[in-house]
């Protein structure tokens, strides 16, 4: 098996596989976090993992991918990202090959109020005063613009997706200031 | 536009500006001394200049700047000089509808409190000033005065107002002031208790405008009788906490859901090395780009490799300087955007491998200038270690000027022959057109001999954007690029050689300097007046950036800076060193 070539099914499988990253960034339901998980070297999926990915969000370095996704599915609200740009690099490292990928990306905060579990802040008033709609349906507000970074083991070539993950940056580099969402 | 090219005028028209605020004060009881004693004294203890004076009668007459410096004037009313005390007034000036205008004005201020940033403007119609004067004969020049007031209000930067009180005055709607929404867009409290105000369609236009409106006051309005009055609150004012003095939603619940839980920074260096490092390289490469882009061949092996490619995403309009109207047209037949790519060949050829080929892609993107120095807030970077090949990842995003059009076709083409090549109709030669460009850039650098190699180098070009790491008391205006008509002489100087000793980083250890400009400190950074006037704008600026690395009061940051003479490197390091031992109360609530 020729990794190094640039061949049609390797753009396919990066577009893919980069698709398939912002799809879990934008799930909803925190159950799903394990899915997310095993694409990323952890000590929580691999208890003997010699190294773990490296997670940096907005400058902000992870010690463990886990603690980034936790903070993510529990303490942000849903996202919805939408790929604008993409291209990546074969690196010959050695035994195996490293992929890096340059993204950029736009995203869009849900400003209905309500967190992921359809939480709001509002307190609830009397006893009946605590029926809520039961519309959930989320309010997106403005787009951010995101540049994106992600270092790939080129087992993703061959099917092999657990842990292939090495390093991911993610960086809002345009923020609007009619979002209710502030992020300094 | 036309007009920036002349400095003279600039200087004329701040001239005029100046003037136009000048305020005209009076000094009673100073007689005992004379009138250069005088002035002497009052700049010496109040710090304030008074200008073109002369003498009427038992008054000095002169001016004073603003109209701040008049009411800080007041202040000194009873001040000792030679023996007795002085006494300061306003004096308004003459004129009819500039009359009107300093009249408003002047009402304006008495009801703006300063100290908790509150515009008081309840009950206007029982104002005695305001019904002298006749502005109240009938119920349009009342709406036009609400109206006036606000505009008056939104062209004084010096009004910060977080509150607004517009109880008593007799609304049955909000037509009078719809305008607060773009006045004061901020405003996190507001009274409106007391008025006749009934419908909620009349609250309707106020809808995603007061998006941090933290508490109403309705009290004494018919709509609090409303069944839906609540909910509706609630829903008009996502931020909206305390509603007529019942609070109505949780602080710490609303926090967590509108803010992330990380607060976004310009730079992360995974280990300390790694920043100076870093800085060095992407100053020292960018330096020579925007030179002589050949002379970085050096850098590149023959299995290095290098693309662009192009995210035409128009940014909301709503992003600060958001270019809307982008053109790529230099950049659009090489991109390597695989998302818009869909023939296999032309993702081939448009990776640039080895010198060679990257010096020939390196010719056909227009020619830039970047700001790492000059506007080293509009940079924001990363570091990572490559442990695969001992080597970094850095990714830098910020701006560029275009400053020419690139050296070649990448097609062998002349520059004209390429508009006919592309234009399709929708291709115009205005996407050729040169301007400001974002970008986000990652290099592979792998050190070597104390020198670099890069092994992967990917540039991103997009549209022209505020970046989002910038708070917002940093942010400078975009630069005004011109570039079309006049491009500026590409430097020939001998460009400075990759990982030279004397590079100037960028970032963390520097201060931007621009002493011509008044400090915008940060609003939680609240220093003494007094304390503040008896320093420079490098002390102000030192101050207001070690105030927002910390967190700490303005006493405890003016500390830290005095024990660390006035050095910012010394002073983050000894914070860092001490933080464990700060008191609480030492830090501002954020």
């Amino acid at each position: 098996m020729n990794s190094n070539s640039n061949n049609n099914s390797q753009y396919h499988l990066i577009d893919i596989f980069v698709k398939k990253v912002l799809a879990h960034l934008d799930e909803q339901d925190p159950n799903k976090l394990m899915n997310f998980l095993q694409l990323f070297q952890s000590s929580k999926n691999m208890p003997p993992s010699p190294t773990v990915s490296k997670v940096v969000y907005n400058s902000m370095p992870f010690a463990d991918p886990s603690i980034f996704l936790t903070m993510w599915s529990q303490q942000v609200v849903q996202t919805q990202h939408i790929i604008s740009a993409l291209d990546f690099h074969v690196i010959p490292t050695g035994a195996s090959n490293t992929i890096i990928c340059n993204v950029n990306c736009k995203v869009r905060f849900d400003e209905s109020g309500r967190d992921k579990m359809g939480q709001d802040s509002v307190i609830p008033m009397g006893p009946s005063g605590a029926k809520r709609m039961n519309n959930n349906r989320p309010l997106w507000g403005s787009y951010f613009g995101v540049s994106l970074q992600l270092c790939l083991d080129d087992r993703i070539f061959r099917n092999d997706i657990n842990g292939v993950i090495t390093s991911l940056n993610y960086k809002i580099v345009y923020k609007p200031e009619d979002s209710l969402i502030k992020i300094n | 536009m036309m007009m920036a090219h002349n400095v003279n005028n600039i200087n004329t028209m701040a001239q005029q500006q100046m003037n136009d605020n000048r305020v005209r004060v009076s000094v009673r009881g100073w007689q005992k001394g004379t009138v250069q004693d005088l002035l002497n004294f009052v700049s010496k203890n109040t710090r304030i200049s008074i200008q073109d004076a002369n003498v009427e009668g038992p008054l000095l007459i002169g001016y004073v700047n603003t109209r701040d410096d008049a009411n800080r004037l007041l202040k000194w009313n009873g001040a000792r000089f030679a023996g007795s005390s002085l006494k300061f007034e306003i004096l308004d000036q003459g004129g009819s509808t500039s009359n009107t205008v300093v009249f408003l004005r002047s009402c304006l201020f008495k009801r703006y409190d300063a100290q908790n940033k509150m515009l008081n403007l309840s009950a206007l119609h029982s104002d005695p000033e305001l019904v002298s004067k006749g502005l109240f004969s009938s119920l349009s020049t009342q709406s036009k005065l609400f109206a006036a007031m606000l505009k008056l209000a939104s062209k004084e930067p010096q009004l910060i107002v977080e509150s607004v009180n517009l109880s008593d005055n007799q609304f049955k709607d909000v037509t009078a002031v719809t305008t607060l929404a773009q006045t004061f867009p901020k405003l996190k409290n507001l009274c409106l208790a007391n008025n006749q105000i009934s419908k909620f369609r009349s609250l309707e236009i106020w809808k995603n405008k007061f998006r941090e409106l933290r508490e109403l006051l309705m009290t004494n309005n018919p709509i609090v009788n409303e069944n839906l009055y609540r909910t509706e609150m609630i829903r008009l004012f996502p931020k909206l906490v305390i509603l007529d003095n019942v609070v109505v939603r949780d602080t710490a619940k609303l926090d967590s859901i509108y803010n992330l839980p990380v607060k976004i920074q310009q730079f992360f260096f995974e280990s300390n090395d790694l920043g100076p490092s870093s800085t060095d390289f992407v100053t020292n490469f960018l330096n020579v780009w925007d030179g002589d882009r050949s002379q970085l061949l050096g850098l590149y092996t023959p299995q290095s490799q290098f693309s662009i490619s192009v995210d035409s995403t128009i940014p909301p309009t709503t992003v600060r300087d958001a270019d809307t109207a982008p053109s790529f047209g230099h950049y659009l037949s090489q991109s390597r955007n695989i998302c818009k790519l869909s023939s296999d060949k032309s993702i081939k050829q448009r990776l640039a491998m080895g010198p060679e080929a990257i010096n020939e892609l390196f010719k056909t993107i227009p020619k830039t200038k970047h700001h790492l120095q000059d506007r080293a807030h509009d940079y924001s970077m990363e570091a990572l270690a490559f442990p695969a090949l001992n080597g970094f990842v850095i990714t830098l995003h910020g701006f560029f000027e275009e400053t020419g059009k690139p050296e070649s076709d990448k097609k062998g083409n002349q520059t004209n022959s390429k508009h006919r090549r592309y234009n399709h109709g929708h291709s115009a030669p205005s996407s050729f057109k040169l301007g400001t460009k974002s970008f986000d850039r990652t290099w592979i650098i792998i050190p070597m001999n104390n020198t670099v190699i890069v092994a992967s180098d990917m540039l991103t070009i997009r549209a022209y954007s505020c970046g989002a790491w910038i708070p917002d008391e940093q942010i400078t205006p975009p630069v005004n690029s011109n570039v079309g008509q006049t491009p500026p002489p590409v430097n020939n100087g001998q460009p400075p050689v990759i990982s030279s000793v004397n590079a100037t980083p960028l970032g963390v250890h520097h201060m931007p300097q621009q002493p011509q400009q008044p400090i915008q400190l940060a609003p939680t950074l609240q220093l003494p007046p007094d304390v503040q006037m008896n320093m420079n704008n490098i002390q102000l600026e030192l101050l207001n950036k070690l105030h927002l690395e910390t967190k700490l009061n303005a006493e405890y940051t003016y500390m830290l800076a005095e024990q660390s003479g006035w050095n910012y490197e010394n002073a983050v390091k000894s914070f860092q060193s001490s933080v464990n031992n700060i008191p609480r109360e030492a830090f501002v609530p954020f």
